[in-house]
């Protein structure tokens, strides 16, 4: 337990991270992202870019004049990170050396594992554009690779799920379905059912549409309820439900700030 | 003259002023007049000549007037004390101003008997209406004025304890100082006692009246001074003006000690102090614990570069007026921020935690809290805590507390 001194940083300038699309303000805030987002900042993360904000906006010349000799001399671009990591006092260096363990994890996978992974970490920070790009990627890079169905059923799957997220039902439909085409999945064919709901105007295979059997309907139909309940009681709902019962002035104020949410959440989505 | 260094000692019964390097001070009573038909005010002697010959009508008590947030009618019109304050300063600032030819004030030091922050406002209101800057103007209490006075003064003088007795109109109160010496820093530690044997002065008119004076001065001196060792004793205020009255109490002073009756020791303080201010390397290194000077030094623990080091938010000694600071900590697993308050028997030190209820539940370290930490007298310390989030990761919200805590 204790209380960490923040260096004094007047940022006027601050650090657009693609990977989650937001601004970064401080050292803190830098190291935060590196340290919890390692699938995002492994590739190009250190750039000039990013020097240029470490000397001109944190003032931490030091920093940015060792991480631009390392770069130059081609050190472990993993390295790179953790330099930063150790020198902005945030993490201590055990927690750093977890960082580097965690990271040589994810360098020993194979590329399309590595950018699946990546993309489904996308998909978790409901960056779906990003993701969608991500998994594209990855069935170009695999495109005359033979005997990886699985693999390939799961990322169809996956990109299926994000194009869904992003309300482009067509695109999803034609996932899920070169997704079952590999691998013939209950899962696969629930969620065929469940853009066919979302969507009536759908156009599903009649190969589908046989295979969709009453059970399967069933089940789908009492997830659906529950997912509706489910709905019904967020936590998102109450609050907005409580800014409405407040008074004119605050509700359009809160009103307000939500929908500048709203639409940063869906700029990044996108 | 490049400026004036003046120090002002303002009391509801007296204004003094005096300047830094001069010799000339001023003592005129804290009264202001306001010509009856005519926007034209008289300070000092020359109010009570208007109101005498009925021209004028007089306001006195003007710090008490102000301390209440009085209000008096003259000439059909109300006015607030702080604005008769302000019309006051103003003419008597003049004085000093016209006789050394010199337009620029580079430095007011006022000195109060009693210090609070109502008046210190009220004051800094009366600067800013002069226009002088805030920077340039300090106000002190008669307790460290005094300090300064002796601190200026030959190490003879204050080898030993100091005291002074400060007979006026409207009270009589004792001070007294010692200068501890330590082996990295000198501190020096001044006390004030109101005495409640005070007197009216009026009884110095008659034999009977002097003779009781003299009694009730040395039985306050007896119980005072004894067992202590003084170097020297000062006298002060319009009480000691003449000092046959007190035959029998002089003998006790007097005695295995100096003894100096000076008029301006607190205003002749405030200048010493108004000097030290324009010094790159104060004349006066020692901590000075009195009245309106933090007796404790406050201080967290925090994090920095993996170590933990107590960061002093505030040191004993500095002026709790002026002593404000801001700084920005990450809670790391942690939901409270704790202050360490170190007086100066550091036997009493003891730990103030502040438990930061309502701030938003994040993952750990991602809430920053501005803490801000102030003084509203040298006994109480207001803090704020301000959730100021972590960026857009997580944005700041409107969670605050603000709690006083009683040093």
């Amino acid at each position: 337990m204790s209380l960490i001194l923040c260096r004094q940083e007047p940022v006027k300038h601050p650090f657009y991270f693609e990977g989650l699309g937001i601004h970064l303000y401080s050292s803190q805030e830098l190291c935060y992202v590196i340290f919890n987002n390692p699938l995002l900042v492994m590739e190009e993360f250190v750039d000039l870019h990013l020097i240029e904000f470490i000397r001109n906006e944190l003032n931490m010349t030091f920093l940015a004049l060792k991480l631009e000799k390392w770069q130059q001399s081609g050190e472990d671009p993993d390295e790179l990170l953790c330099l930063i990591l150790s020198e902005c006092d945030y993490y201590n260096a055990s927690e750093v050396n977890r960082f580097r363990q965690e990271v040589a994890a994810y360098r020993k996978m194979s590329q399309p594992e590595f950018g699946k992974a990546r993309a489904d970490y996308l998909f978790m920070k409901k960056q779906y554009g990003k993701a969608v790009a991500d998994y594209e990627r990855i069935l170009e890079y695999m495109k005359s690779s033979k005997g990886h169905e699985e693999f390939l059923a799961k990322v169809y799957n996956n990109l299926g799920s994000s194009y869904a997220r992003l309300f482009l039902t067509d695109k999803a439909y034609h996932a899920y379905v070169k997704s079952f085409e590999l691998v013939s999945n209950k899962d696969v064919l629930s969620r065929i059912y469940y853009l066919s709901k979302w969507n009536p105007a759908l156009e599903v295979k009649e190969r589908f549409q046989t295979l969709l059997t009453e059970e399967l309907k069933a089940e789908a139909d009492l997830r659906m309820d529950n997912a509706d309940e489910a709905a019904e009681n967020a936590e998102s709902l109450q609050v907005l439900e409580e800014l409405f019962s407040k008074d004119p002035i605050k509700r359009l104020a809160g009103a307000g700030e939500i929908i500048q949410r709203w639409k940063m959440e869906y700029r990044n989505m996108v | 003259m490049d400026g004036l260094i003046i120090g002002l000692d303002l009391c509801d019964a007296y204004t003094r002023i005096c300047c830094h390097d001069r010799d000339k001070s001023w003592n005129f009573p804290t009264v202001i007049c306001r010509k009856k038909d005519d926007d034209v005010w008289y300070v000092g002697e020359e109010a009570y000549a208007y109101t005498l010959v009925g021209e004028g009508i007089i306001v006195d008590k003007l710090v008490k007037l102000v301390r209440k947030d009085g209000t008096a009618t003259l000439c059909g019109t109300k006015y607030e004390g702080i604005d008769l304050l302000k019309i006051y300063l103003k003419k008597i600032l003049e004085i000093p101003k016209e006789e050394f030819f010199c337009d620029e004030i580079k430095q007011l030091v006022v000195t109060l008997p009693k210090v609070d922050i109502k008046m210190m406002d009220a004051l800094m209101y009366c600067a800013d209406y002069l226009g002088i800057p805030r920077e340039k103007v300090h106000i002190m209490s008669h307790t460290e004025s005094f300090v300064y006075y002796v601190l200026s003064q030959k190490k003879e003088i204050w080898n030993n304890q100091v005291a002074v007795f400060d007979l006026s109109e409207d009270s009589f109160r004792y001070h007294e100082l010692k200068v501890q010496r330590g082996l990295r820093q000198m501190t020096v530690v001044a006390e004030e006692e109101i005495l409640e044997e005070s007197f009216n002065l009026d009884i110095l008119d008659t034999p009977s009246g002097e003779k009781l004076a003299d009694k009730i001065l040395n039985s306050c001196a007896e119980r005072l001074l004894q067992k202590k060792l003084f170097s020297t004793i000062f006298l002060t205020g319009k009480g000691f003006e003449r000092q046959n009255w007190a035959a029998e109490s002089m003998k006790l002073l007097c005695s295995r000690r100096k003894v100096y009756v000076d008029q301006e020791l607190f205003a002749r303080g405030a200048a010493y102090k108004g000097m030290d201010y324009l010094q790159e390397k104060t004349s006066y290194p020692f901590i000075c614990i009195c009245e309106g000077r933090l007796h404790s030094t406050i201080s967290m623990k925090v994090l920095h570069k993996e170590r933990e080091s107590q960061l002093i938010v505030a040191s004993a000694g500095d002026n709790w007026y002026e002593s404000r600071s801001s700084v920005d900590l990450i809670l790391d697993n942690q939901d409270y921020v704790e202050f360490l308050v170190t007086p100066m028997d550091p036997k009493q030190k003891r730990l103030v935690k502040i438990p930061l209820e309502g701030f938003p539940k994040r993952p750990n370290k991602t809430t920053r809290v501005g803490i801000s930490v102030g003084f509203l007298d040298e006994k109480t310390m207001a803090v704020v805590c301000r959730d100021k989030g972590f960026g857009e990761l997580f944005p700041a919200t409107d969670a605050m507390i603000r709690q006083e805590v009683m040093l």
